[in-house]
């Protein structure tokens, strides 16, 4: 039987309140104890959701950046075939005539321009690449010969008979690029050419679906703007992002002037181009951190919070503590005031039967010397009465003496004991008379050898009282055998004391050392006293232990730590 | 005095059962000493006695159980109990058990001497009482019924004075 009591503090606190500095320590340590158990788990969760939605927002962000790159690149390539398509259209008519009149160009580039105002103008070249007709804002470029130029010879090499070329400043000395075609009619290799204005192809990709949370520029493969958000850069500057050329499309991060940025490319199929995306830097910063500073925020509210609480109820754990140590500090007074209670009527009996001796024996010795009586009383006899006298005296002042034993407040006083003559002094005296009044026979059966162990003798001379009270009581006043044992058991010292009285049932066994359980009748225990005694017990190192059998009685085990004890010699 | 009070003392304090003994032997009691419950009952079947001294706690019997026996056996004693364990309890038991009076021990002796006298005359007055009851019982017998009867019917009066 083992009454659960963990806490070092709890088993010392049956014995006195502790101080001040005490219930400070044990404040701060349920603090870090509950803060460690409630904050760490918080703090941990927020690390883990700040690094992985960091991951999750910026692998989203990736994957929305491309997503836009590849469609305006699909627009895009979408839109420069539909300019191809405009000039194939148009020399292909077969009402187009070779070469043109100027009316008839002036005609065909409003028809271009209609459909996209990128248009700047339209050239006819001749098979010696000389630009026959032409309609625009630089007429002076009629007539030039283009036959060394470098879209010109490309154009010548290319097998699909179209080129749309990387933007460059060409005679007119302004950013364009060239759609051009190339046919053979009547045997003459002629080149229908129209140029386009960069800024235009850029106002059209700024009204695109998602432009407005990007930057875009276009790039070619040598690394030039060729068209670029203003703020950013403008044409034919060197770029400072590059895309790689493999895989077509994908994301990538660089470093530009030291900020590390992300982007999203994807080259062009009509053109060497890339299109390049990335977040305008004000979107990147402020919507991540936004989610995040959110989380921080709740997560801090949050421990600042639990804080509070922790702090709150440590208060009131130590509030209890207090109380409780206090509460069994005053418990176990009362217990030794009711277990004196409990001696009081055997006790009344033993001072007032030596009373009783001596107020007969004087009153006797009064006849003896009284005339009336006639007596002639001897010397000897008058002083085997006054032996007797004194005898009774002394029998009362052993009984208050003992009876002092229990009441005094004793604190833990450690001597060595030598327990066979510890419960003989318990049961000397009246304790023994008190058995034998009720027909208790009383057996001991000590171990002589047993080592002098070191712990309070106050304390278990009432533990030991104890038992043999309840012992006797267990007889319901049968005449019965208490027996007492001592013996080493291992590191323990064991004092079993064995009643033949009525048992416990099995129901009441565990209840046995709570405080206020009794099974005697109402004013006859106090049901305090199995419970101060465990206390004791566990307080000097040791255990109860019971075995009971109803009908057949119990046994009281009292283990006593052996360790740090001297040995008999 | 013509005749003595005989007294039974039963106690387990040899010393002080010699020493109120004594003390009531030299006031003309006769005093019969037990040192416990069975003895003192012996004692009793022996001879008669007016009053019993009883001590409550003693090793065998108790005296609460001695007063039980004394009182079923012998209708016209009185018991007066005296004892150190002055618990009222104890005191009511024993009043509903017939004792005469409870005195607390230590006590004075005019008290116990009182007390003594108060019960042998209750005791006196309890036999004359039968001796009425038998006086009355021979009247009305006398006026019918058969001498065998009567014997029959004093002899029962007699058993209860045994």
């Amino acid at each position: 039987m083992s009454k659960p009591r963990s806490s070092d503090h709890q088993r010392s606190a049956l014995f006195h309140v502790h101080d001040e500095s005490f219930y400070r320590d044990l404040k701060r340590r349920n603090v870090v104890r509950l803060s460690l158990t409630y904050l760490l788990p918080i703090i941990l969760l927020t690390v883990f959701f700040y690094v992985q939605y960091g991951t999750l927002e910026s692998e989203g962000e990736s994957l929305h950046l491309k997503s836009i790159a590849e469609n305006q690149s699909k627009t895009l390539d979408l839109y420069l075939s539909e300019r191809l398509v405009n000039l194939d259209n148009l020399i292909d008519d077969p009402e187009f005539e070779h070469p043109p009149s100027s009316l008839n160009m002036r005609n065909h580039l409003e028809k271009l321009v209609a459909s996209s105002p990128a248009f700047v103008d339209l050239g006819y070249f001749d098979s010696s690449g000389i630009q026959t007709s032409y309609w625009g804002p630089f007429p002076s470029l009629e007539k030039r010969n283009y036959s060394a130029e470098q879209w010109y010879l490309d154009l010548k090499k290319s097998s699909v008979g179209y080129i749309i070329t990387d933007i460059y400043l060409g005679f007119r000395q302004q950013p364009h690029f060239t759609i051009a075609v190339c046919r053979t009619v009547d045997g003459n290799h002629i080149v229908l050419r129209a140029t386009l204005d960069p800024t235009k192809m850029y106002e059209y990709i700024s009204s695109l679906e998602g432009a407005g949370e990007v930057n875009t520029m276009i790039v070619n493969k040598a690394g030039y703007y060729q068209v670029v958000t203003p703020h950013l850069g403008s044409p034919l500057q060197s770029s400072s992002i590059v895309p790689p050329l493999e895989p077509r499309l994908g994301v990538e991060s660089a470093s530009v002037a030291g900020v590390k940025l992300t982007y999203a490319y994807s080259w062009l199929r009509g053109a060497d181009w890339a299109l390049i995306v990335q977040f305008a830097a004000a979107r990147n910063k402020s919507i991540l951190s936004g989610v995040r500073l959110q989380v921080l925020g709740i997560s801090a509210l949050a421990v600042v919070l639990i804080l509070f609480v922790i702090v709150g109820r440590a208060e009131k754990l130590v509030d209890l503590q207090r109380e409780s140590d206090r509460t069994k500090a005053q418990l176990e007074h009362a217990a030794k005031l009711a277990s004196v209670g409990e001696l009081a009527a055997g006790i009344a009996h033993e001072i007032n039967n030596p009373l009783a001796v001596i107020s007969e024996t004087a009153g006797l010795m009064k006849d003896l010397l009284n005339p009336e009586f006639g007596c002639t009383p001897q010397p000897g006899d008058l002083e085997k009465y006054l032996d007797e006298i004194h005898d009774s005296v002394f029998r009362c002042r052993d009984i208050t003496r003992k009876l002092l034993g229990f009441v005094r407040k004793t604190d833990v006083s450690l001597k060595s004991l030598d327990i066979n003559r510890l419960i003989d002094s318990v049961l000397g005296g009246f304790l023994t008379r008190e058995m034998a009044v009720y027909n208790i026979e009383i057996v001991r059966r000590y171990s002589s050898n047993l080592p002098h162990i070191v712990s309070d003798s106050n304390q278990l001379q009432q533990v030991v009282l104890n038992m043999l009270n309840n012992a006797a009581d267990a007889m319901e006043e049968r005449a019965g055998k208490i027996t007492i044992t001592t013996s080493i058991s291992g590191r323990f010292l064991s004092i079993a004391i064995s009643d033949s009285g009525k048992g416990i049932k099995p129901e009441d066994i565990d209840k046995i050392f709570l405080p206020f359980f009794t099974t005697k009748e109402v004013g006859k225990g106090t049901g305090l006293g199995l419970s101060v005694s465990y206390g004791i017990i566990k307080n000097l190192g040791g255990q109860i232990e019971v075995q009971s059998k109803v009908g057949e009685g119990t046994t009281f085990v009292i283990n006593l730590p052996i360790a740090g004890t001297e040995t008999v010699v | 005095m013509a005749e003595k009070i005989k007294l039974l003392i039963v106690d387990d304090e040899v010393k002080f059962l010699e020493s109120i003994a004594q003390r009531l032997e030299m006031r003309g009691f006769d005093v019969t000493k037990a040192t416990n419950g069975e003895r003192a009952l012996d004692e009793a079947r022996k001879s008669k006695f007016d009053v019993a001294l009883l001590d409550l706690r003693m090793p065998g019997m108790n005296g609460v159980e001695v007063l039980g026996v004394l009182k079923k056996e012998h209708k016209y004693i009185e018991a007066i109990i005296l004892t150190g364990h002055g618990s009222i309890d104890s005191a009511v038991e024993c009043t509903k058990l017939g004792a005469f009076d409870y005195l607390p021990k230590p006590y004075e002796l005019e008290k116990l001497l009182e007390v003594l006298q108060k019960a042998y005359e209750a005791r006196l007055r309890k036999k004359f009482a039968l001796d009425e009851v038998r006086m009355a019982k021979i009247q009305e017998l006398a006026a019918g019924s058969s001498p065998l009867t009567i014997l029959r019917e004093m002899s029962k009066l007699d058993d209860g004075e045994k």
